[in-house]
């Protein structure tokens, strides 16, 4: 493979033996596998793509970040601002929906939303599905996801106590929320 | 009918405008055919100037400039499509706007039944080259600016092969860069990519779009008066240029991508 940049439509020349999986930013068509992109196409494991750090739509499985916009007994609206670590353009938002059976994996019918998030919370979470024709279907059913950052009633930002509570350091006092576990614990 | 379409948001022009007339465009006669063409040879293309990557704000642009057209081209998204409908593959939206001074006489900033027809042309151009769908519920926006227009056929194929580009730049997934080149035939020859008088003095001009990666087209528009025999010989001469505007465009492309 050489390192040299692509265009879409050109033929991605191939060593010898087996087709390697192809990833995004490549397709096969005829017989010949050409790139869809510009770039250079790297091996990413055993599959070969052309990586690329563009913002893109969510898909199931992608990592985002968003805070909460609106809340109802049912369900937390988010607006999603970043998808896999990209950061979308201002104002180009995704919407994303965590249902009240999505929040947490155990004990799922006793979540109250009002107990887990609040608005403007920044919450990572993990795209389930395509959803509806309005957002896409977000779950924090893990340890590692959840709110991430929060601001309390006195204004000032929030440290995680537990995985349910949240402490302000400013009056002490406690709020609930399905926190994240932090990264490096 | 003027107080119908009066636009109070800008700052209207008068009611009547003439163009100005200079020195010595008299001299030139208002039929063309029949004598050869000035200023070059029948199968030959304006000079083409692209570059990607001019409009800061936009996910990927493009600008292109033949000759005397003049176009910019601007690509936002995927982003989420405001329908309230679910669709399986994204949506290509193609805006154009003619700049007031686009044309010799001023064009009012309202969209208007050309804007759309040149808009559903470029957007037919590049549909089958986009891979729509791999982007689920998502809508592109392209928006055409042709800031100076000779030739409305040479505006929608440059349109064409700057929307392309631009797409690139923005990252978006595409089968293969679109090429457009437009061809009239004047009596019994045909003349490539014609400028406005040349275009209004043909008896039929043709638009092709296609992808030259792939050998495959994806758009011909024809217009006017034309043999079959004529048609398929301007479809033959256009894709023969295809390979002159890949270069153009590749090289390009391959300038913006290294800078960033």
């Amino acid at each position: 493979m050489s390192s040299d940049l692509v265009l879409p439509g050109q033929p991605i020349p191939l060593p010898r033996g087996p087709v390697p999986q192809l990833a995004g930013g490549i397709y096969s068509r005829d017989g010949h596998v050409r790139a869809s992109l510009v770039g250079v196409p790297r091996y990413e494991g055993s599959a070969l793509a052309i990586p690329r750090t563009r913002p893109h739509p969510p898909s199931p499985d992608s990592t985002v970040l968003g805070f909460v916009s609106r809340l109802s007994p049912q369900q937390a609206v988010l607006s999603i601002t970043v998808v896999d670590g990209v950061p979308l353009p201002p104002g180009e938002e995704f919407t994303g929906v965590i249902r009240v059976q999505d929040v947490r994996a155990t004990e799922k019918d006793k979540v109250k939303i009002a107990d887990c998030f609040r608005g403007g919370d920044v919450v990572k979470g993990l795209v389930i599905s395509l959803g509806d024709a309005r957002s896409y279907y977000v779950t924090t059913a893990r340890n590692d996801l959840g709110v991430i950052f929060a601001t309390s009633e006195a204004g000032v930002t929030m440290e995680p106590v537990s995985w349910q509570e949240m402490r302000c350091p400013r009056t002490g006092r406690i709020e609930k929320r399905k926190c994240a576990k932090p990264e490096g614990l | 009918m003027a107080q119908n379409n009066f636009d109070r948001r800008r700052i209207n022009g008068p009611e009547e405008s003439f163009p100005p007339v200079f020195e010595g465009e008299d001299d030139i006669p208002d039929t063309l055919s029949g004598k050869p063409r000035a200023g070059r040879n029948p199968g030959d293309i304006r000079p083409i100037f692209l570059k990607a990557g001019l409009i800061s704000q936009a996910n990927g642009s493009a600008y292109i400039e033949t000759a005397r057209t003049k176009i910019a081209c601007a690509v936002y998204g995927p982003r989420q499509s405001k329908t309230t409908v679910y669709s399986e593959n994204g949506r290509l939206n193609v805006e154009v706007k003619f700049t007031p001074f686009s044309c010799t006489r001023r064009r009012a900033p309202i969209r208007d039944a050309e804007d759309r027809s040149v808009a559903a042309q470029i957007q037919q151009a590049l549909l089958p080259a986009v891979r729509l769908d791999l982007l689920p519920k998502s809508t592109i926006d392209i928006f055409v600016t042709i800031i100076e227009n000779d030739g409305i056929e040479g505006c929608i194929a440059s349109g064409s092969v700057a929307a392309s580009a631009a797409l690139a730049d923005a990252g978006i997934e595409m089968l293969g860069l679109v090429m457009s080149c437009a061809a009239s035939t004047l009596g019994k020859e045909i003349w490539l990519d014609p400028t406005e008088k040349e275009a209004q003095a043909a008896s039929g001009s043709l638009i092709l779009a296609g992808m030259p990666a792939l050998d495959t087209i994806t758009s011909v528009w024809q217009s006017g008066r034309m043999t079959p025999a004529q048609a398929i010989q301007c479809m033959e001469v256009c894709q023969e240029r295809f390979v002159d505007i890949h270069s153009i465009v590749a090289q390009a492309l391959l300038d913006n991508a290294q800078v960033t």
